[in-house]
């Protein structure tokens, strides 16, 4: 099955996989909270937030092809407004919810084959505080 | 791509003579290849960089004292046939510049002279090599 953002087909085009990142708790250590570096120890501030990384290649037939799927995901991940949170889907039904996309990282150049292509990094996170 | 026993070559302004062959090779400079989520196979190859080689062979009867240098750039072109007649004849044609210059001696075969160069495209798109009508 594919892969899906708010029901959008963002990353389709190529080869993608999904990924967890870090779970469990947020440990910070005492010393940094009470700026006393002689303070041992640490202590947990809740859980970890939910980060999902998606990482992949658009691929298109032409240059203007593989801007609109580029822009397709970048306007997901726009900071001019509040992101939008939404269900993400991997590409074998498991569901996350209340995912936001809020970074788009690109590799350092686009391949020019046989087809156009970019390498990409799209980090979703289910914001606990918004 | 192999050419034996060209004519001649010439190279910007110099030309070479008892060529004994001119090879064109291509390779990958850069592959992708892609696995997805589904399975243990590639999924997407492809070659986005690419670099076109050209090996002169050339027998020589002499000393070579004023030869070609890396990193010299110009137009490789050699005319070749399916025999020695005019007819049929194509021109080879390469915007290159010189990667090495070296040698090999011995009593059987004599001293040859091996010239590599990398293909040059204009654009990057264009391929370097034309082949055209002679």
């Amino acid at each position: 099955m594919a892969s899906s953002f708010k029901e959008l087909d963002l990353f389709g085009s190529g080869p993608h996989r999904f990924a967890m990142v870090r779970q469990g708790l947020h440990v910070v250590s005492l010393a940094a909270i009470a700026g006393d570096f002689t303070l041992a120890g640490s202590s947990w501030f809740g859980d970890l937030e939910l980060e999902v990384h998606v990482r992949g290649r658009l691929v298109a037939p032409s240059e203007a092809a593989l801007w609109a799927l580029r822009d397709a995901a970048t306007t997901q991940a726009a900071s001019t407004t509040t992101p939008v949170p939404g269900t993400l889907i991997d590409l074998h039904g498991r569901a996350w919810t209340s995912m936001s996309l809020f970074r788009y990282e690109e590799d350092d150049r686009v391949c020019r084959g046989r087809v156009w292509s970019v390498g990409y990094l799209a980090r979703f996170r289910h914001f606990v505080g918004t | 791509m192999l050419v034996l026993n060209p004519r001649q070559v010439t190279f910007g302004a110099s030309t070479w003579t008892n060529v004994a062959s001119v090879s064109i090779g291509r390779s990958a400079h850069q592959t992708l290849t892609e696995w997805s989520d589904s399975g243990a196979h590639v999924v997407l190859v492809d070659v986005p960089e690419q670099m076109v080689t050209v090996r002169v062979v050339q027998e020589m009867l002499a000393d070579d004292m004023d030869t070609v240098r890396p990193g010299e750039s110009g137009t490789l072109s050699f005319v070749t046939g399916q025999n020695s007649s005019d007819a049929g004849t194509r021109e080879v044609t390469v915007e290159a510049v010189v990667k090495t210059v070296s040698y090999e001696t011995s009593v059987s075969r004599g001293s040859r002279r091996f010239v590599e160069l990398i293909g040059v495209s204009a654009d990057g798109v264009a391929d370097p090599v034309s082949v055209d009508d002679a």
